[in-house]
């Protein structure tokens, strides 16, 4: 019986660990047949460019999942951080110091933001609600809300390529590595899960709390600042209002690849295939024109599947193992 | 001695008087649909920099925030603080007509801009006509776009009058005309340049041959023209949008763009102000007016190109 019971656990984790994967896998395979223009290096490498910024907001918004947070003005620090860059470049001429400023307004957010969590006890929705708002004024004041165009060789970043390959998915790879490193790899990584699976565990096996949710607010900051140059550089324009809304295209490829909103459960690894999942879906979609508004629903249906599918794998999980006591 | 006393009392108020009515500041609100909307913004610092050639008026610019019921509890908050005039630039003209109506049951000059909302008794407009702005573009397409070519149409928000209107334009002047023309891409991309440059990224993949872009909008068309500026490919692809934005005549002088129509919100504010005067000093009760709908093209876009420099939009 308990061999049953090892063969039952075992076959859950294969299937909470890769399932991602395999609908990954199909996706591919049912696009390709749908279009055959989906499977080409060419519609490959469009994607990937495509889902880059939103991808490396994704790291950070799993980063502070794992920990038990939460960041719903990434795209409005985005849209800051990225216009005063252009600003900065358009004065300067210098690349370093337009990245320089992106980084430091956006990591300067991330820090009020950690500091309303950790000093005021502030929930991490609403401290990040207040910096979405502050952040986006800031940007449409900056600007008086008009666009800042003739920005020079500021777009060689996001639309330029090393080869064949598109140098936003160079970034892309490198923050996935720093990503599944942190993750993997580090104390502070560990301090995370801990954190969110347990907070009250953490402080007393004496994890800093307060500590660690600052770094991971200002990793978070780093790349959000890193993906704000991304994003301007691709559109070839300081827009204040662009970006709206793409926190929840962060959050969206972090929870369907697998990232707990409870906390204490997450990859890097996980977070890329739920935004090649995301970007495919679109992508095909657009390639089969299918209008608007059943996109939205398609998109809005994958969420809710996404969720399900977590929650249902917790309880199963949590009642396999309550049984297993009761044995 | 009394005589002398009151006839110099009456003097004073006299006066006093006078220069009360000469220093009389009218309070003007400006409710603007959402200034995080680029031409939205463009409006309203025009108007604030025109409001400023007016001593007689005191204007307050008010963010509606894309939001209808931000927007009417804004009208509601000037109507109670009694400005003279009330200017509404809808987010969505039917959500704010009642509220419009109340501004003139009140007694309040009311105006509404970009875009009117129309059939108010009593209630002055300012408009571009969003119709006339895309078929100006439509008109010279049915001559420029070849046969049996394959478009991509990138539309504004559904339920906005300036998007929906200008998408009724184009059906009515080019695809009713050109029935071999044909649509292999359309999305709505929300006035914004990112979601165009996605769906056109898209397009291109299916696409090797894309005749023309039509587009709702300027934004829109420069995140489409972005995607295709450097492919040989579609060296030839025509493109066209609706605003006149300094981006889309630099894309027109560098040869990236075909043509625009200038909804231009310094022609706007220039007569949103001008009506505001008139109504308060007496000289007109109701007024309903439009700008013009100027094609942009290569052959002219030097001068609103000049006109954006003047403006600072340019450097």
């Amino acid at each position: 019986m308990s061999g049953f019971a090892k063969t039952r656990i075992t076959w859950s984790g294969i299937t909470r660990t890769y399932s991602i994967y395999f609908v990954l896998v199909a996706l591919i395979a049912l696009s390709s047949v749908i279009n055959p223009n989906f499977f080409s290096g060419g519609n490959i490498s469009n994607v990937s460019r495509q889902i880059s910024v939103t991808t490396i907001l994704a790291f950070g918004e799993t980063i502070l999942i794992i920990c038990g947070l939460l960041d719903l003005s990434s795209g409005s620090v985005l849209a800051l951080s990225g216009l005063l860059s252009v600003a900065s470049y358009k004065a300067t001429g210098s690349m370093a110091i337009a990245f320089a400023v992106a980084i430091f307004i956006a990591m300067l957010c991330n820090f009020i933001s950690a500091m309303m969590v950790t000093r005021f006890a502030a929930p991490s929705f609403i401290a990040t609600l207040a910096m979405q708002e502050m952040a986006r004024g800031s940007a449409l004041l900056f600007s008086k809300g008009q666009n800042i165009y003739q920005i020079g060789d500021y777009t060689q970043v996001g639309q330029g390529s090393i080869g064949f390959i598109p140098i936003p998915v160079l970034f892309l790879v490198a923050l996935f590595a720093m990503t599944w490193y942190i993750l993997k790899h580090t104390r502070f990584g560990r301090a995370l899960y801990a954190i969110g699976g347990n907070q009250e565990a953490a402080k007393a096996s004496g994890i800093n709390v307060n500590s660690v949710k600052l770094w991971a607010f200002l990793v978070n900051g780093l790349l959000v600042g890193i993906a704000g140059v991304l994003f301007m550089s691709r559109v070839n324009a300081g827009l204040p209002n662009g970006a709206i809304n793409y926190e929840f295209q962060g959050l969206t490829s972090s929870i369907i690849g697998g990232t707990s909103f409870s906390g204490g459960i997450g990859t890097a690894g996980g977070t890329v295939v739920g935004a090649f999942i995301v970007g495919f879906l679109n992508n095909i979609m657009n390639l089969a024109n299918v209008n608007s508004y059943t996109q939205q629903i398609a998109r809005g249906a994958i969420i809710a599947l996404a969720v399900i599918y977590d929650i249902w794998t917790k309880n199963r999980r949590t009642s396999i193992l309550v049984k297993g006591v009761a044995k | 001695m009394l005589k002398r006393i009151s006839l110099v009392m009456l003097v004073v108020i006299a006066f006093a008087g006078g220069i009360s009515a000469q220093a009389k500041v009218y309070k003007v609100a400006y409710i603007a649909r959402a200034q995080a909307d680029s031409f939205a913004a463009w409006l309203a610092n025009s108007i604030v920099d025109e409001a400023k050639k007016y001593k007689n008026i005191d204007l307050k610019v008010f963010d509606g925030r894309a939001n209808d019921d931000t927007e009417n509890s804004l009208i509601e908050n000037a109507i109670t603080n009694k400005f003279d005039v009330i200017i509404i630039q809808p987010n969505n003209g039917e959500s704010q007509r009642p509220y419009a109506v109340k501004v003139v049951q009140a007694g309040i000059f009311c105006i509404t801009t970009n875009a009117r909302i129309a059939g108010i008794a009593g209630a002055s407009s300012v408009d571009a006509d969003p119709y006339e702005q895309a078929a100006v573009n439509a008109r010279m397409a049915l001559k420029q776009i070849p046969q049996n070519a394959k478009v991509v149409v990138l539309d504004g928000p559904p339920g906005n009058f300036h998007a929906d209107s200008r998408r009724v334009s184009w059906q009515n002047e080019f695809f009713a005309k050109r029935p071999d023309v044909k649509i292999v891409g359309e999305q709505i991309a929300n006035w914004n340049k990112d979601e165009a440059m996605r769906y056109m990224e898209d397009w291109v993949q299916a696409n090797p041959k894309i005749d023309a872009i039509i587009s709702m909008n300027d934004n829109m068309a420069a995140g489409a023209i972005e995607v295709i500026k450097n492919k040989p490919a579609y060296k030839s692809t025509l493109s066209y949008g609706v605003d006149g934005t300094a981006e889309a005549c630099l894309l027109i002088k560098a040869g990236l763009m075909t043509s625009t129509c200038l909804q231009s919100a310094y022609a706007l504010a220039e007569k949103i102000l001008d009506t505001t005067n008139k109504l308060v000093t007496g000289k007109s009760g109701q007024i309903n007016t439009d700008i013009d709908a100027p094609l942009v093209n290569k052959d002219n876009v030097d001068k609103y190109i000049a006109m954006h420099k003047k403006a600072g939009a340019i450097k």
